[in-house]
């Protein structure tokens, strides 16, 4: 039988509309969907081949419980049961990652778990290690953590600032968006990165600072502004506060002074800083309206020690310029996996209550009458935190749903000896990954394509996920599963039965609704009816909200916060590790692989772990286009094929942080964080690049992280 | 507005006024996803006494569109006699989910498919590991080229060289795999014809390529 589904994309942030294809229950193509205004059409390659995934052989089908030393085949029953019956004894020595990957409803339903049947804050997700500097500034100066704009905005805006991320590789629908603005509307656009990307071909002023030098190069952007005068002062006297004490640290020093602390052309800085402050109109802009400018950024900004400054420093320009509050302007932290935003929304952070809400005591009374039980006050601990927290036996045990921190955590080995200490672990997810392969208890889950739901992407639109494929195995969605471990659990906590007896995920989406100011006014019917709808949304007769900021800052003033140049990183380059190495992304693999490893077309267009390197350097070390090379930092190494190109600047070597046979960025990163956040420095760490000798054949791959030795 | 005798609204081009209704008319090099480019003229009707492209005619201040119309059927089955000149066999592989618009739209016309077999173009290029390209299917819509430039704003592909010799191509000599190409399949979704047609999804369940049925298309 043949069916079409219209769903949502589960690979990045943009969140395309997907229609899949199915002929006699398995997925033969992937559409695209012209109605959603998010994708409007469009598609990148994951989205439209990567699938496949979904119904590879490997997928986990049955529980998992180790006996004897081994992972064995379980029945839910009795895996479930061990789950309670474990997870009772460390109450108080708990951590849990949630994944921003599953639906909202997943992840509602596990931060409900965890607050209330394990009695902690102590839950978190991947979004500490991609964009919590972002949200901590966004939070100070605003008093929201979100995009404020749409991805219309891209196309309406005058001129784009495009900072420290890659959208052709990671945001390939957004990418073309902003070509689009570019070729069709004239739209300038200025490309800040220290490795040449596919945007800036058509980038107005493109901008390679030195690693680590962003807090100099948006101070010094600031400060042409205020030289030019081109400063919003109707904006910043009316929105604004502490505009004074801000400037006082900028013209502490002058734009060639900064331009130079950052490797980049004075002239290109001032141009870079005019263009966002008073960009031309772009073609077709109503002439009654001011032309706008969006800014954009990614984990280049984000992934230092210094990640909140950088920042700081992003949203005081939007400040000082008043792009904020209008049609074409905005500023958006360009969200990695599929429900980030929505992850974040549903709770599963340790600082907050559902929809960014205090732990304070009226806010806590309202989840607690719902709930009927009491839910702990102190904020939990952060990702990172717990990780390193094994160490001192402050976390005993930990739930996983749908991550996989021995791929994604800094300094691999470090995290896989912190795991191995840990004396219950339970993961929960499609396939059996490195972090699965050390837990006491596996518990198979549901794709995206298997199940009904919500994700939020980073447009903050929330779209519906539906079931288009029969449940693989005896897999189960998240939602079900923790529903029932919570009911086994329940009774033993004084929490009653009815909280987690949920039908369907319609039923969680409406207490989560209930609960979450922003969220309120959306319900499944509507989102049947209308498509996808962006929060705050806080009535049913409401239409969404295009742009956040028209009239105030949900904290009142906007707030400038002073930021000085730190030291560019926590490890630098020596004689020993002489190169700089810079993480990211490939176009054709999705964050460490784990699914997209398992789709056969996007292994044949990559199947080895790319190392990119300045022909300067390639040509001192011996290294040829397509050389075997092994990379070395003081915590590990990796073995990958040279790509020989000048995108990159001397001394730095580019490698996404996918993992292809066996060889991972991540064993060479550093596990030094930035103190607000908590964020690892994965941008920047020192290593050494060497040709692959013949006997280096024992070195190939990383450290061995699938034995367990308790 | 009234639309083979059928009120039909008046928002939108006479092409969305048809589709709405329910009525099948050909519109080869029309995508859902595009603005029309008006190439391929499969989409004529008669709209108040004069043959249009219902793609890109707005319906607005038109009263009276005839789809079926002894003049328009013939001219339309001329233009698709036309168009069957411009490629070879059908391919026996599954296409698209549009690939089947071509042959549909012959079969509706009544028109033997191919009328006159030729094949000057006839290159594959299936060095992309997602998707292949059979030169020899295709009819130069541009609607591939279209949704790479219009819609992906990415340009790796355009039709070169002229009359009997144009044909759609990353480039002199070059293949996708070598281009900028990034595989994001807006073209494979675009073809009308299964000239551009996805690889099998990797699908070990699902042993061999199925062979495509209906409209009456089977391979001879
Ligand atoms: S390949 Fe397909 S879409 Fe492109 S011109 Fe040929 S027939 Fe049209
Ligand atoms: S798959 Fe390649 S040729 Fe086709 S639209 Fe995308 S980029 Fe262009
Ligand atoms: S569809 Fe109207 S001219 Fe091709």
């Amino acid at each position: 039988m043949e069916r079409k589904t219209v769903s949502t994309c589960p690979f990045c942030g943009v969140g395309c509309g997907i229609v899949l294809h199915t002929r006699d229950d398995r997925i033969t193509w992937v559409d695209d969907d012209p109605g959603n205004p998010s994708s409007r059409g469009m598609l990148c390659v994951k989205g439209r081949f990567g699938i496949p995934f979904v119904q590879h052989p490997d997928r986990l089908t049955t529980p998992l419980v180790r006996r004897d030393g081994e992972l064995q085949p379980a029945s839910w029953d009795d895996a479930l049961d061990i789950v309670a019956e474990r997870l009772l004894e460390y109450r108080g020595a708990f951590g849990s990652f949630a994944s921003a990957k599953a639906t909202n409803e997943d992840a509602f339903v596990q931060q409900k778990f965890v607050r209330l049947v394990m009695g902690t804050n102590n839950i978190d997700h991947c979004t500490r290690l991609c964009h919590s500097p972002s949200v901590e500034a966004m939070l100070v100066q605003l008093g929201s953590g979100a995009t404020s704009n749409s991805y219309i905005d891209y196309e309406e805006a005058s001129c784009l600032v495009v900072v420290g991320c890659d959208p052709d590789s990671n945001h390939p629908v957004i990418a073309s968006r902003m070509r689009k603005a570019v070729d069709d509307y004239g739209t300038k656009l200025v490309v800040v990165n220290p490795k040449r990307i596919d945007l800036a071909e058509r980038a107005d002023v493109f901008l390679q600072p030195a690693p680590g030098t962003d807090v100099a190069l948006f101070n010094g952007m600031a400060r042409a502004i205020l030289d030019d005068g081109l400063e919003d002062r109707e904006f910043i006297a009316a929105r604004t506060e502490g505009f004074e004490a801000w400037r006082a640290v900028v013209i502490e020093r002058t734009v060639e002074e900064y331009a130079q602390a950052c490797g980049v052309d004075p002239h290109a800085l001032r141009l870079a800083a005019r263009l966002y402050a008073r960009p031309p109109a772009r073609r077709g802009l109503p002439a009654d309206e001011r032309p706008g400018s969006c800014l954009a950024w990614g984990m280049g900004i984000t992934q230092h020690t210094h990640g909140t400054d950088n920042a700081h420093a992003l949203i005081n320009l939007a400040l000082l310029a008043g792009q904020l509050g209008r049609p074409g302007c905005g500023i958006s932290p360009l969200r990695g996996q599929n429900n980030v935003q929505g992850c974040g929304d549903a709770g599963c952070i340790p600082d907050s209550l559902p929809g960014y809400q205090p732990y304070r005591d009226d806010v806590a009374a309202r989840f607690e009458e719902a709930w009927n039980a009491g839910i702990p006050r102190e904020p939990g601990i952060k990702a990172t935190d717990m990780v390193e927290r094994i160490a001192t036996g402050e976390i005993r045990a930990m739930y996983i749903v749908g991550e996989n921190p021995l791929l994604s955590e800094p300094n691999l080995a470090h995290a896989g000896d912190l795991f191995r200490r840990l004396e219950f672990l339970v993961v929960q997810d499609l396939f059996l990954h490195e972090t699965a392969e050390l837990a006491d208890v596996v518990l198979p889950a549901c794709s995206f394509a298997e199940k009904d739901g919500t994700f939020t992407n980073s447009e903050r639109r929330v779209q519906r996920v539906r079931q288009a494929v029969p449940r693989v195995g005896q897999s189960r969605p998240d939602w079900e599963i923790i529903c029932d471990l919570a009911r086994r659990m329940a009774p033993r906590v004084g929490v009653d039965l009815g909280q987690f007896a949920y039908r369907s995920p319609a039923e969680i989406f409406a207490e989560m609704a209930r609960l979450t100011p922003q969220l309120r006014g959306i319900s499944y019917e509507q989102l049947d009816r209308e498509g996808g709808i962006q929060w705050p949304c806080p009535s049913a007769d409401h239409p969404g909200t295009r742009f956040l900021y028209a009239e105030s800052f949900p904290r009142g003033r906007g707030r400038f916060v002073p930021v000085r140049q730190a030291t560019p990183a926590a490890e630098l380059p020596d004689a020993d590790y002489p190169l700089i190495l810079n993480t990211g992304r490939v176009l054709y693999h999705w964050h460490g692989g784990t699914l997209t490893r398992r789709v056969q077309a996007l292994m044949d267009q990559v199947s080895e772990v790319p190392v990119t390197i300045h022909p300067g350097d390639a040509e001192r070390l011996g290294i040829a286009d397509g050389d075997e090379v092994v990379v070395r930092s003081r915590r590990g190494r990796l073995t990958g094929r040279a790509v020989v190109t000048d995108a990159v600047r001397t001394g730095s070597v580019f490698v996404p942080f996918v993992k292809l046979r066996e060889s991972a960025a991540n064993f060479l990163t550093n596990n030094a964080y930035d103190e607000p956040s908590r964020i690892p420095e994965y941008k920047v760490c020192a290593v050494r690049v060497e040709k692959k000798r013949p006997w280096d054949a024992a070195l190939t791959g990383g450290w061995p992280t699938a034995s367990r030795d308790k | 507005m009234k639309v083979d005798g059928r009120t039909a609204p008046e928002t939108g081009s006479i092409l969305d006024a048809v589709l709405a209704l329910g009525i099948h008319l050909p519109h080869l090099c029309k995508d859902d996803n595009l603005p029309p480019i008006g190439a391929c003229r499969t989409c004529l009707v008669e709209a108040d006494g004069r043959v249009v492209a219902a793609c890109h005619t707005p319906a607005a201040g038109v009263s009276e569109v005839l789809t079926a119309s002894e003049r328009v059927a013939r001219l339309r089955r001329e233009v698709l006699r036309l168009t069957s000149r411009m490629h070879g066999r059908e391919p026996d592989v599954a296409g698209g989910p549009r690939s089947g618009e071509i042959w549909a739209a012959y079969e509706e016309h009544g028109l033997e498919r191919p009328a006159f077999p030729r094949r000057i173009r006839d290159g594959t290029d299936a060095t992309s590991p997602f998707f292949e390209f059979e030169e020899q299917a295709c009819i130069l819509c541009g609607r591939c080229v279209t949704a790479c430039q219009q819609l992906q704003h990415i340009g790796a592909i355009g039709i070169a060289g002229t009359a009997t010799s144009a044909r759609v191509t990353p480039g002199a000599g070059a293949t996708f795999a070598s281009s900028i190409c990034t595989a994001c399949g807006s073209c494979v979704a675009a073809c009308p014809t299964h000239a551009l047609r996805p690889k099998p999804m990797s699908d070990p369940a699902q042993a061999g390529r199925s062979r495509r049925r209906g409209n009456g298309t089977e391979d001879r």
